[in-house]
Protein backbone atom coordinates (compact mmCIF):
# COMPACT_ATOMS: atom_id res chain seq x y z
CA UNK A 1 0.00 0.00 0.00
CA UNK A 2 2.76 2.33 1.10
CA UNK A 3 5.82 2.33 -0.99
CA UNK A 4 9.25 1.73 1.06
CA UNK A 5 12.40 3.80 -1.61
CA UNK A 6 15.36 1.30 -2.61
CA UNK A 7 18.24 3.18 -2.76
CA UNK A 8 19.64 -0.07 -5.74
CA UNK A 9 16.72 -0.64 -8.07
CA UNK A 10 15.04 1.93 -10.14
CA UNK A 11 11.59 3.32 -8.92
CA UNK A 12 10.49 2.53 -12.83
CA UNK A 13 12.72 0.37 -15.14
CA UNK A 14 11.81 -0.72 -18.64
CA UNK A 15 13.77 -2.55 -21.26
CA UNK A 16 13.34 -2.30 -24.59
CA UNK A 17 9.73 -2.44 -24.07
CA UNK A 18 7.05 -2.40 -27.27
CA UNK A 19 3.58 -2.83 -27.79
CA UNK A 20 1.69 -3.95 -30.34
CA UNK A 21 -2.26 -4.05 -31.19
CA UNK A 22 -4.29 -6.70 -32.92
CA UNK A 23 -6.13 -4.98 -36.47
CA UNK A 24 -7.11 -7.22 -39.36
CA UNK A 25 -4.42 -8.14 -41.61
CA UNK A 26 -1.81 -8.65 -38.65
CA UNK A 27 -0.43 -6.39 -35.59
CA UNK A 28 0.02 -2.52 -35.63
CA UNK A 29 3.14 -1.71 -33.61
CA UNK A 30 2.07 1.22 -30.95
CA UNK A 31 5.37 0.77 -29.42
CA UNK A 32 8.80 0.03 -29.94
CA UNK A 33 11.97 -0.38 -27.76
CA UNK A 34 11.33 1.75 -24.67
CA UNK A 35 14.23 1.71 -22.50
CA UNK A 36 14.42 4.01 -19.40
CA UNK A 37 15.19 3.95 -15.87
CA UNK A 38 13.91 6.47 -13.19
CA UNK A 39 14.74 7.17 -9.73
CA UNK A 40 11.99 7.07 -7.34
CA UNK A 41 10.98 11.41 -6.90
CA UNK A 42 11.86 12.14 -10.42
CA UNK A 43 9.12 13.41 -12.86
CA UNK A 44 9.19 11.92 -16.16
CA UNK A 45 7.11 13.83 -18.93
CA UNK A 46 6.57 12.03 -21.64
CA UNK A 47 5.61 14.43 -25.60
CA UNK A 48 4.44 13.07 -28.53
CA UNK A 49 2.27 13.72 -31.40
CA UNK A 50 -1.26 11.89 -31.09
CA UNK A 51 -0.75 8.28 -32.08
CA UNK A 52 3.11 8.26 -31.08
CA UNK A 53 1.73 5.66 -28.05
CA UNK A 54 1.97 7.64 -25.15
CA UNK A 55 -1.39 6.74 -23.73
CA UNK A 56 0.13 2.97 -24.24
CA UNK A 57 3.06 3.43 -22.82
CA UNK A 58 1.13 5.11 -19.49
CA UNK A 59 -1.02 1.75 -19.80
CA UNK A 60 1.35 -0.95 -19.82
CA UNK A 61 3.23 1.17 -16.66
CA UNK A 62 -0.63 1.20 -14.48
CA UNK A 63 -0.80 -2.59 -15.95
CA UNK A 64 -4.06 -2.40 -17.69
CA UNK A 65 -2.44 -3.79 -21.16
CA UNK A 66 0.41 -6.49 -21.00
CA UNK A 67 3.71 -5.77 -22.91
CA UNK A 68 4.45 -7.29 -26.26
CA UNK A 69 7.86 -6.84 -25.94
CA UNK A 70 10.23 -5.72 -23.16
CA UNK A 71 10.65 -6.13 -19.58
CA UNK A 72 8.64 -3.60 -16.95
CA UNK A 73 9.57 -3.65 -13.52
CA UNK A 74 8.30 -1.25 -10.44
CA UNK A 75 10.91 -1.15 -7.58
CA UNK A 76 12.46 -4.32 -9.37
CA UNK A 77 9.21 -6.05 -9.45
CA UNK A 78 7.42 -7.18 -12.51
CA UNK A 79 4.42 -5.69 -13.52
CA UNK A 80 1.61 -8.04 -14.33
CA UNK A 81 -1.53 -5.76 -13.82
CA UNK A 82 -2.97 -2.44 -11.91
CA UNK A 83 -2.10 -2.07 -8.39
CA UNK A 84 -2.21 0.41 -5.40
CA UNK A 85 1.74 1.04 -5.96
CA UNK A 86 0.96 2.97 -9.06
CA UNK A 87 -1.67 6.05 -8.56
CA UNK A 88 -3.83 6.41 -11.99
CA UNK A 89 -5.27 9.91 -12.92
CA UNK A 90 -6.82 9.97 -16.08
CA UNK A 91 -7.66 12.34 -18.79
CA UNK A 92 -11.53 11.95 -17.77
CA UNK A 93 -11.90 12.57 -13.91
CA UNK A 94 -13.50 8.90 -13.73
CA UNK A 95 -14.86 10.18 -10.61
CA UNK A 96 -17.43 6.96 -9.09
CA UNK A 97 -20.95 8.67 -9.26
CA UNK A 98 -22.68 6.96 -6.60
CA UNK A 99 -19.93 7.95 -4.25
CA UNK A 100 -19.59 10.97 -2.81
CA UNK A 101 -16.32 13.22 -3.11
CA UNK A 102 -15.31 11.98 0.42
CA UNK A 103 -16.21 8.52 -0.47
CA UNK A 104 -14.05 8.78 -3.49
CA UNK A 105 -10.86 10.13 -1.98
CA UNK A 106 -11.93 7.25 0.48
CA UNK A 107 -12.15 4.78 -1.87
CA UNK A 108 -8.41 3.00 -2.11
CA UNK A 109 -8.16 3.33 1.98
CA UNK A 110 -11.09 0.88 2.30
CA UNK A 111 -9.71 -1.29 0.00
CA UNK A 112 -6.39 -1.44 1.94
CA UNK A 113 -8.58 -1.64 4.98
CA UNK A 114 -7.59 1.28 6.63
CA UNK A 115 -9.75 1.61 10.02
CA UNK A 116 -13.06 4.00 9.38
CA UNK A 117 -11.66 6.87 11.33
CA UNK A 118 -8.32 6.86 10.03
CA UNK A 119 -9.74 6.75 6.56
CA UNK A 120 -11.96 9.50 7.31
CA UNK A 121 -9.07 11.53 8.20
CA UNK A 122 -6.67 10.84 5.46
CA UNK A 123 -9.17 11.34 3.04
CA UNK A 124 -10.17 14.72 4.74
CA UNK A 125 -6.29 15.49 4.62
CA UNK A 126 -5.85 14.90 1.00
CA UNK A 127 -9.21 16.84 -0.06
CA UNK A 128 -7.75 19.82 1.81
CA UNK A 129 -4.37 19.83 0.05
CA UNK A 130 -6.18 20.35 -3.39
CA UNK A 131 -7.91 22.88 -1.43
CA UNK A 132 -11.63 21.11 -1.90
CA UNK A 133 -12.20 19.97 1.79
CA UNK A 134 -15.38 21.74 1.76
CA UNK A 135 -16.77 19.74 -0.94
CA UNK A 136 -16.19 16.37 1.20
CA UNK A 137 -20.24 16.03 1.35
CA UNK A 138 -20.83 16.59 -2.03
CA UNK A 139 -21.41 14.46 -5.24
CA UNK A 140 -19.29 14.73 -8.12
CA UNK A 141 -21.12 15.89 -10.53
CA UNK A 142 -21.88 18.44 -8.81
CA UNK A 143 -18.10 19.82 -9.16
CA UNK A 144 -16.97 21.61 -11.88
CA UNK A 145 -14.55 19.92 -14.29
CA UNK A 146 -11.37 21.67 -12.57
CA UNK A 147 -12.81 20.75 -9.27
CA UNK A 148 -13.52 17.01 -10.57
CA UNK A 149 -9.72 16.48 -11.51
CA UNK A 150 -8.39 17.88 -8.72
CA UNK A 151 -10.73 15.20 -6.58
CA UNK A 152 -9.59 12.48 -8.90
CA UNK A 153 -5.85 13.80 -8.12
CA UNK A 154 -6.69 13.52 -4.24
CA UNK A 155 -8.09 10.16 -4.87
CA UNK A 156 -5.28 8.90 -6.64
CA UNK A 157 -2.87 9.69 -4.04
CA UNK A 158 -4.39 8.95 -0.71
CA UNK A 159 -3.19 5.08 -0.83
CA UNK A 160 -0.12 6.95 -1.20
CA UNK A 161 1.15 5.29 -4.11
CA UNK A 162 4.96 5.63 -4.61
CA UNK A 163 4.25 6.22 -8.42
CA UNK A 164 1.64 8.14 -9.86
CA UNK A 165 0.70 8.21 -13.59
CA UNK A 166 -1.49 10.65 -15.10
CA UNK A 167 -2.56 10.52 -18.52
CA UNK A 168 -3.11 14.19 -20.19
CA UNK A 169 -4.51 15.08 -17.00
CA UNK A 170 -6.10 18.78 -17.69
CA UNK A 171 -6.35 18.54 -21.05
CA UNK A 172 -10.06 19.14 -21.11
CA UNK A 173 -9.83 21.76 -19.12
CA UNK A 174 -9.74 25.50 -20.24
CA UNK A 175 -6.41 27.43 -20.22
CA UNK A 176 -6.64 29.44 -16.99
CA UNK A 177 -7.84 26.02 -15.00
CA UNK A 178 -4.92 24.25 -16.43
CA UNK A 179 -2.12 26.59 -15.50
CA UNK A 180 -3.57 27.15 -12.16
CA UNK A 181 -3.59 23.51 -11.63
CA UNK A 182 0.19 23.14 -13.36
CA UNK A 183 1.62 25.35 -10.27
CA UNK A 184 -0.82 23.18 -7.85
CA UNK A 185 0.61 20.31 -8.77
CA UNK A 186 3.92 21.74 -9.05
CA UNK A 187 4.40 22.98 -5.76
CA UNK A 188 2.67 19.81 -4.19
CA UNK A 189 5.11 17.64 -6.27
CA UNK A 190 8.20 19.18 -5.04
CA UNK A 191 7.46 18.24 -1.13
CA UNK A 192 6.68 14.95 -2.21
CA UNK A 193 9.12 11.67 -3.01
CA UNK A 194 6.90 10.38 -5.18
CA UNK A 195 7.69 9.49 -9.09
CA UNK A 196 5.73 10.86 -11.49
CA UNK A 197 5.01 9.82 -15.14
CA UNK A 198 2.74 12.57 -16.71
CA UNK A 199 1.60 12.18 -20.49
CA UNK A 200 1.19 15.09 -22.20
CA UNK A 201 0.71 16.98 -25.55
CA UNK A 202 1.56 20.64 -24.30
CA UNK A 203 5.39 21.30 -24.34
CA UNK A 204 5.37 23.88 -21.85
CA UNK A 205 3.51 21.53 -19.55
CA UNK A 206 6.24 19.00 -19.90
CA UNK A 207 8.94 21.47 -19.66
CA UNK A 208 6.86 23.36 -16.28
CA UNK A 209 6.84 20.03 -14.50
CA UNK A 210 9.24 17.67 -15.78
CA UNK A 211 11.93 16.62 -14.39
CA UNK A 212 12.88 14.20 -17.27
CA UNK A 213 11.28 14.86 -20.46
CA UNK A 214 11.31 12.29 -23.21
CA UNK A 215 10.32 12.91 -26.80
CA UNK A 216 8.03 10.02 -28.55
CA UNK A 217 8.18 9.58 -32.07
CA UNK A 218 5.43 8.71 -34.71
CA UNK A 219 3.57 5.11 -34.79
CA UNK A 220 5.75 3.17 -33.51
CA UNK A 221 6.73 5.69 -30.60
CA UNK A 222 10.06 5.34 -30.18
CA UNK A 223 12.43 7.62 -27.88
CA UNK A 224 13.90 10.04 -30.04
CA UNK A 225 14.69 12.45 -27.34
CA UNK A 226 15.70 12.23 -23.47
CA UNK A 227 16.32 15.51 -21.51
CA UNK A 228 17.19 16.02 -17.84
CA UNK A 229 15.83 19.42 -16.01
CA UNK A 230 15.69 21.08 -12.77
CA UNK A 231 13.63 23.32 -13.91
CA UNK A 232 10.56 22.69 -11.72
CA UNK A 233 12.15 23.12 -8.55
CA UNK A 234 12.84 26.82 -9.72
CA UNK A 235 11.28 30.01 -8.19
CA UNK A 236 9.53 30.54 -11.35
CA UNK A 237 10.35 27.80 -14.11
CA UNK A 238 8.76 29.95 -17.01
CA UNK A 239 11.07 32.95 -16.05
CA UNK A 240 14.33 31.16 -15.60
CA UNK A 241 16.86 31.06 -18.46
CA UNK A 242 16.55 27.33 -19.53
CA UNK A 243 13.06 27.42 -20.01
CA UNK A 244 12.98 28.38 -23.18
CA UNK A 245 15.47 27.31 -25.08
CA UNK A 246 14.48 23.90 -23.64
CA UNK A 247 10.87 24.18 -24.86
CA UNK A 248 12.65 24.91 -28.06
CA UNK A 249 14.79 21.77 -28.39
CA UNK A 250 11.62 19.74 -27.34
CA UNK A 251 9.29 21.19 -29.21
CA UNK A 252 11.48 21.41 -32.80
CA UNK A 253 11.60 17.44 -31.74
CA UNK A 254 7.71 17.13 -31.78
CA UNK A 255 7.46 18.75 -34.45
CA UNK A 256 9.42 16.81 -36.43
CA UNK A 257 7.82 13.41 -34.92
CA UNK A 258 4.67 14.97 -36.05
CA UNK A 259 6.21 15.67 -40.12
CA UNK A 260 7.43 11.93 -40.19
CA UNK A 261 3.89 10.50 -39.67
CA UNK A 262 2.60 12.46 -42.57
CA UNK B 1 5.55 22.06 4.71
CA UNK B 2 1.75 22.78 4.99
CA UNK B 3 1.73 26.08 3.50
CA UNK B 4 3.97 25.85 0.69
CA UNK B 5 1.89 22.73 -0.26
CA UNK B 6 -1.43 23.89 0.44
CA UNK B 7 -2.71 25.14 -2.69
CA UNK B 8 -4.60 28.64 -3.84
CA UNK B 9 -8.16 28.15 -4.22
CA UNK B 10 -8.67 30.63 -7.05
CA UNK B 11 -11.55 33.13 -6.92
CA UNK B 12 -12.66 31.16 -9.90
CA UNK B 13 -13.71 28.15 -8.23
CA UNK B 14 -15.13 29.60 -5.45
CA UNK B 15 -17.28 31.80 -8.06
CA UNK B 16 -18.03 27.91 -9.91
CA UNK B 17 -19.12 26.78 -6.69
CA UNK B 18 -21.34 29.57 -5.72
CA UNK B 19 -22.56 29.98 -9.21
CA UNK B 20 -23.36 26.19 -9.70
CA UNK B 21 -25.95 26.67 -6.49
CA UNK B 22 -27.45 29.24 -7.72
CA UNK B 23 -28.42 27.44 -11.12
CA UNK B 24 -29.72 24.96 -9.07
CA UNK B 25 -32.20 27.39 -8.13
CA UNK B 26 -33.34 29.10 -11.13
CA UNK B 27 -33.68 25.58 -12.54
CA UNK B 28 -36.46 24.14 -9.33
CA UNK B 29 -37.92 27.89 -9.87
CA UNK B 30 -38.45 27.46 -13.62
CA UNK B 31 -39.40 23.70 -12.82
CA UNK B 32 -42.07 24.50 -10.15
CA UNK B 33 -43.71 26.88 -13.18
CA UNK B 34 -43.76 24.19 -15.89
CA UNK B 35 -44.79 21.77 -13.50
CA UNK B 36 -47.88 23.78 -12.43
CA UNK B 37 -48.04 24.46 -16.17
CA UNK B 38 -48.36 20.69 -17.45
CA UNK B 39 -50.65 20.31 -14.64
CA UNK B 40 -53.04 22.87 -15.38
CA UNK B 41 -53.02 21.38 -19.56
CA UNK B 42 -53.10 17.87 -18.14
CA UNK B 43 -56.03 18.59 -15.93
CA UNK B 44 -57.97 20.58 -19.17
CA UNK B 45 -57.52 17.14 -21.00
CA UNK B 46 -59.16 15.23 -18.49
CA UNK B 47 -61.50 17.62 -18.10
CA UNK B 48 -62.01 17.77 -21.58
CA UNK B 49 -62.48 14.21 -21.84
CA UNK B 50 -64.77 13.78 -18.99
CA UNK B 51 -66.84 16.75 -20.89
CA UNK B 52 -67.11 14.57 -24.27
CA UNK B 53 -68.00 11.39 -22.21
CA UNK B 54 -70.63 12.64 -20.62
CA UNK B 55 -71.99 14.62 -23.91
CA UNK B 56 -71.79 11.11 -25.87
CA UNK B 57 -73.57 8.98 -23.34
CA UNK B 58 -76.10 12.27 -22.90
CA UNK B 59 -76.85 12.15 -26.55
CA UNK B 60 -77.80 8.30 -26.27
CA UNK B 61 -75.97 7.36 -29.20
CA UNK B 62 -75.75 3.68 -27.71
CA UNK B 63 -77.99 2.80 -24.71
CA UNK B 64 -76.08 2.65 -21.46
CA UNK B 65 -75.16 -1.22 -21.01
CA UNK B 66 -72.90 -0.17 -24.00
CA UNK B 67 -71.72 3.77 -23.03
CA UNK B 68 -72.63 4.29 -19.24
CA UNK B 69 -72.09 8.13 -18.74
CA UNK B 70 -69.43 9.45 -16.35
CA UNK B 71 -71.60 9.60 -13.03
CA UNK B 72 -72.85 6.02 -13.14
CA UNK B 73 -69.10 5.05 -13.51
CA UNK B 74 -68.61 7.28 -10.05
CA UNK B 75 -72.06 5.85 -8.70
CA UNK B 76 -70.93 2.49 -8.67
CA UNK B 77 -67.20 3.54 -6.97
CA UNK B 78 -68.79 4.65 -4.42
CA UNK B 79 -71.24 1.54 -4.12
CA UNK B 80 -68.23 -1.27 -4.56
CA UNK B 81 -66.23 0.86 -1.74
CA UNK B 82 -69.11 0.81 0.87
CA UNK B 83 -71.35 -2.01 -0.16
CA UNK B 84 -69.10 -3.81 -1.98
CA UNK B 85 -69.00 -6.57 -5.08
CA UNK B 86 -68.89 -10.26 -5.32
CA UNK B 87 -67.88 -10.58 -2.03
CA UNK B 88 -65.09 -7.74 -1.66
CA UNK B 89 -65.31 -4.11 -1.73
CA UNK B 90 -63.42 -1.89 -4.27
CA UNK B 91 -60.46 -1.38 -1.95
CA UNK B 92 -60.04 -4.91 -1.25
CA UNK B 93 -60.19 -6.00 -5.00
CA UNK B 94 -57.17 -3.39 -5.65
CA UNK B 95 -55.24 -4.78 -2.76
CA UNK B 96 -55.68 -8.18 -3.79
CA UNK B 97 -54.33 -7.32 -7.28
CA UNK B 98 -51.40 -4.86 -5.83
CA UNK B 99 -50.31 -7.62 -3.56
CA UNK B 100 -49.76 -9.74 -6.48
CA UNK B 101 -48.15 -7.54 -8.32
CA UNK B 102 -45.49 -6.79 -5.88
CA UNK B 103 -45.17 -9.98 -4.90
CA UNK B 104 -44.70 -11.32 -8.66
CA UNK B 105 -42.60 -8.45 -9.70
CA UNK B 106 -40.85 -8.35 -6.27
CA UNK B 107 -39.63 -12.03 -6.71
CA UNK B 108 -39.01 -11.32 -10.79
CA UNK B 109 -36.94 -8.04 -9.92
CA UNK B 110 -34.42 -9.87 -7.88
CA UNK B 111 -33.97 -12.99 -10.08
CA UNK B 112 -33.67 -10.73 -12.58
CA UNK B 113 -31.10 -8.78 -11.38
CA UNK B 114 -29.12 -11.86 -10.13
CA UNK B 115 -29.44 -13.33 -13.46
CA UNK B 116 -28.71 -10.13 -15.39
CA UNK B 117 -25.36 -10.03 -13.31
CA UNK B 118 -24.15 -13.45 -13.95
CA UNK B 119 -25.35 -13.30 -17.55
CA UNK B 120 -23.45 -9.83 -17.79
CA UNK B 121 -20.44 -11.32 -16.10
CA UNK B 122 -19.81 -14.66 -17.37
CA UNK B 123 -19.71 -14.67 -21.62
CA UNK B 124 -20.54 -18.34 -21.29
CA UNK B 125 -23.68 -17.81 -19.47
CA UNK B 126 -24.87 -15.10 -21.99
CA UNK B 127 -24.58 -17.42 -24.77
CA UNK B 128 -26.54 -19.96 -23.14
CA UNK B 129 -28.90 -18.70 -21.61
CA UNK B 130 -29.45 -15.62 -23.40
CA UNK B 131 -31.83 -16.70 -26.60
CA UNK B 132 -33.94 -18.39 -23.90
CA UNK B 133 -34.20 -15.08 -21.95
CA UNK B 134 -35.19 -13.22 -25.31
CA UNK B 135 -38.03 -16.24 -25.99
CA UNK B 136 -40.05 -16.16 -22.88
CA UNK B 137 -39.57 -12.47 -22.99
CA UNK B 138 -41.48 -12.49 -26.59
CA UNK B 139 -44.31 -14.57 -24.90
CA UNK B 140 -47.57 -13.08 -24.30
CA UNK B 141 -48.36 -13.84 -20.69
CA UNK B 142 -51.94 -15.01 -21.40
CA UNK B 143 -50.26 -17.95 -23.43
CA UNK B 144 -48.30 -19.99 -20.62
CA UNK B 145 -51.37 -18.96 -17.82
CA UNK B 146 -53.19 -22.04 -19.50
CA UNK B 147 -49.74 -24.35 -18.64
CA UNK B 148 -49.33 -22.36 -15.02
CA UNK B 149 -52.73 -23.70 -14.23
CA UNK B 150 -52.36 -26.96 -15.25
CA UNK B 151 -48.90 -27.03 -13.05
CA UNK B 152 -50.08 -25.19 -10.08
CA UNK B 153 -53.78 -25.41 -9.96
CA UNK B 154 -56.37 -21.99 -9.75
CA UNK B 155 -54.98 -20.64 -6.68
CA UNK B 156 -52.84 -17.46 -5.94
CA UNK B 157 -49.32 -19.72 -6.86
CA UNK B 158 -50.11 -19.17 -10.77
CA UNK B 159 -51.06 -16.06 -10.73
CA UNK B 160 -47.56 -15.04 -8.67
CA UNK B 161 -45.68 -17.62 -11.08
CA UNK B 162 -46.90 -16.10 -14.35
CA UNK B 163 -46.24 -12.41 -13.06
CA UNK B 164 -42.42 -13.29 -12.16
CA UNK B 165 -42.29 -15.23 -15.42
CA UNK B 166 -43.49 -11.55 -17.15
CA UNK B 167 -40.97 -9.44 -15.15
CA UNK B 168 -37.65 -11.35 -15.03
CA UNK B 169 -36.79 -10.81 -18.21
CA UNK B 170 -36.92 -7.44 -18.66
CA UNK B 171 -35.17 -6.95 -16.01
CA UNK B 172 -32.47 -9.31 -16.04
CA UNK B 173 -32.26 -7.82 -19.98
CA UNK B 174 -31.63 -4.69 -18.39
CA UNK B 175 -28.75 -5.48 -16.22
CA UNK B 176 -26.86 -7.90 -18.22
CA UNK B 177 -26.81 -4.63 -21.01
CA UNK B 178 -25.26 -2.39 -18.14
CA UNK B 179 -23.04 -4.62 -16.21
CA UNK B 180 -21.71 -5.36 -19.81
CA UNK B 181 -21.30 -1.38 -20.46
CA UNK B 182 -19.25 -0.54 -17.15
CA UNK B 183 -16.53 1.94 -18.82
CA UNK B 184 -13.03 0.20 -18.85
CA UNK B 185 -11.86 3.27 -16.95
CA UNK B 186 -14.01 2.59 -13.85
CA UNK B 187 -12.89 -0.87 -13.75
CA UNK B 188 -9.30 0.45 -14.04
CA UNK B 189 -9.26 2.95 -11.78
CA UNK B 190 -10.74 0.96 -8.65
CA UNK B 191 -8.03 -1.63 -9.51
CA UNK B 192 -5.48 0.71 -9.30
CA UNK B 193 -7.06 2.25 -6.36
CA UNK B 194 -6.52 -1.51 -4.79
CA UNK B 195 -9.84 -3.41 -5.28
CA UNK B 196 -9.06 -6.83 -6.09
CA UNK B 197 -11.35 -8.70 -8.85
CA UNK B 198 -13.69 -10.03 -6.63
CA UNK B 199 -14.84 -6.65 -5.00
CA UNK B 200 -15.45 -4.79 -8.41
CA UNK B 201 -19.10 -6.37 -8.71
CA UNK B 202 -20.41 -4.89 -5.60
CA UNK B 203 -18.23 -1.72 -5.42
CA UNK B 204 -18.66 -0.76 -9.02
CA UNK B 205 -20.41 -2.99 -11.46
CA UNK B 206 -23.69 -2.68 -9.65
CA UNK B 207 -24.05 0.65 -8.42
CA UNK B 208 -22.55 1.57 -11.94
CA UNK B 209 -25.96 -0.48 -13.42
CA UNK B 210 -28.48 0.77 -11.09
CA UNK B 211 -30.19 3.76 -12.98
CA UNK B 212 -30.24 1.38 -15.82
CA UNK B 213 -31.71 -1.66 -13.06
CA UNK B 214 -34.35 1.14 -11.79
CA UNK B 215 -35.32 0.80 -15.24
CA UNK B 216 -35.89 -2.41 -15.85
CA UNK B 217 -37.47 -2.94 -12.80
CA UNK B 218 -40.30 0.14 -14.02
CA UNK B 219 -40.70 -2.10 -17.20
CA UNK B 220 -41.26 -5.33 -14.73
CA UNK B 221 -43.94 -3.55 -12.57
CA UNK B 222 -45.35 -2.61 -15.89
CA UNK B 223 -45.26 -5.92 -17.71
CA UNK B 224 -46.78 -6.94 -14.24
CA UNK B 225 -49.45 -4.50 -14.31
CA UNK B 226 -50.92 -5.55 -18.09
CA UNK B 227 -50.53 -9.23 -16.84
CA UNK B 228 -52.28 -9.32 -13.48
CA UNK B 229 -55.49 -8.85 -15.26
CA UNK B 230 -55.09 -11.60 -17.35
CA UNK B 231 -53.98 -13.57 -14.42
CA UNK B 232 -57.02 -12.59 -12.47
CA UNK B 233 -59.23 -14.16 -15.49
CA UNK B 234 -59.11 -17.37 -13.93
CA UNK B 235 -60.39 -17.42 -10.35
CA UNK B 236 -59.54 -14.14 -9.59
CA UNK B 237 -61.25 -13.12 -6.64
CA UNK B 238 -60.93 -10.94 -4.97
CA UNK B 239 -58.72 -9.02 -7.44
CA UNK B 240 -59.24 -5.63 -10.05
CA UNK B 241 -59.50 -8.62 -13.29
CA UNK B 242 -61.93 -11.07 -11.41
CA UNK B 243 -63.95 -8.19 -10.83
CA UNK B 244 -63.77 -6.94 -14.09
CA UNK B 245 -64.44 -10.35 -15.24
CA UNK B 246 -67.36 -10.64 -13.00
CA UNK B 247 -68.93 -7.44 -13.84
CA UNK B 248 -69.19 -8.27 -17.53
CA UNK B 249 -70.71 -11.40 -17.42
CA UNK B 250 -73.80 -9.57 -15.53
CA UNK B 251 -73.17 -6.65 -18.68
CA UNK B 252 -72.37 -4.22 -15.77
CA UNK B 253 -70.37 -1.80 -17.96
CA UNK B 254 -70.07 0.80 -15.27
CA UNK B 255 -67.82 -1.91 -13.01
CA UNK B 256 -65.84 -2.73 -16.04
CA UNK B 257 -64.65 0.78 -16.37
CA UNK B 258 -64.16 1.33 -12.82
CA UNK B 259 -61.88 -1.48 -12.84
CA UNK B 260 -60.21 -0.13 -16.01
CA UNK B 261 -59.62 3.25 -14.55
CA UNK B 262 -58.44 1.78 -11.25
CA UNK B 263 -55.82 -0.40 -12.12
CA UNK B 264 -54.95 2.33 -14.62
CA UNK B 265 -54.81 4.93 -12.37
CA UNK B 266 -53.18 2.62 -9.78
CA UNK B 267 -50.17 1.67 -12.48
CA UNK B 268 -49.59 5.61 -12.68
CA UNK B 269 -49.20 6.41 -8.79
CA UNK B 270 -46.95 3.08 -8.81
CA UNK B 271 -44.93 4.62 -11.60
CA UNK B 272 -44.79 8.31 -10.06
CA UNK B 273 -43.23 6.48 -7.00
CA UNK B 274 -40.59 4.13 -9.02
CA UNK B 275 -39.32 7.33 -10.76
CA UNK B 276 -38.99 8.89 -7.27
CA UNK B 277 -37.29 6.38 -5.72
CA UNK B 278 -34.92 6.73 -9.04
CA UNK B 279 -33.74 10.07 -8.28
CA UNK B 280 -33.44 9.09 -4.81
CA UNK B 281 -31.45 6.15 -5.27
CA UNK B 282 -29.27 7.43 -8.21
CA UNK B 283 -29.32 10.98 -9.10
CA UNK B 284 -26.50 11.23 -11.17
CA UNK B 285 -28.67 9.40 -13.87
CA UNK B 286 -27.67 11.53 -17.10
CA UNK B 287 -25.47 14.09 -15.64
CA UNK B 288 -21.86 12.19 -16.11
Amino acid sequence: MSWSPSPTTAALELREVGHDYPSRDGTVPALDGITLSLDQGQHLAVVGPSGSGKSTLLRLIAGFQQPTRGTLTVHGTPVTGPGPDRGVVFQQPTLFPWLSVLANVEFGLRMAGVPRKERRERALHQLALVGLADTARMRPYELSGGMQQRVAIARALAPDPGIVLMDEPFGALDALTRERMQEELRLLWRHTRKTLVFITHDVEEAVFLGTRIIVLSARPGRIILEESSDLPYEENPRAAPGFARLRERITEAVRHAAHQAH
Amino acid sequence: MNTAVRPRTGPTDRGSGTRLNSDNSTRSRFHLSAAARSLGLRALAVGGFLLLWWAVARAEIWPPVILPPPHAVWEQAVATTTEGFSGSTLPEHLWASMRRILTGSGYGTAGGILLGLLIGLVPALRVMLGPLISFVRALPPLAYLSLLVIWFGINEEPKIWLLIIASLPPVAVATADAVRNVGPDYLHAARSLGARSWRLPLWIVLPHALPEVITGVRIAVGVAYTSVVAAETVNGLPGIGGMIREAQRFNQTDIVILGLFVIGLSGLLIDGILQRIDRILAPWRGRT
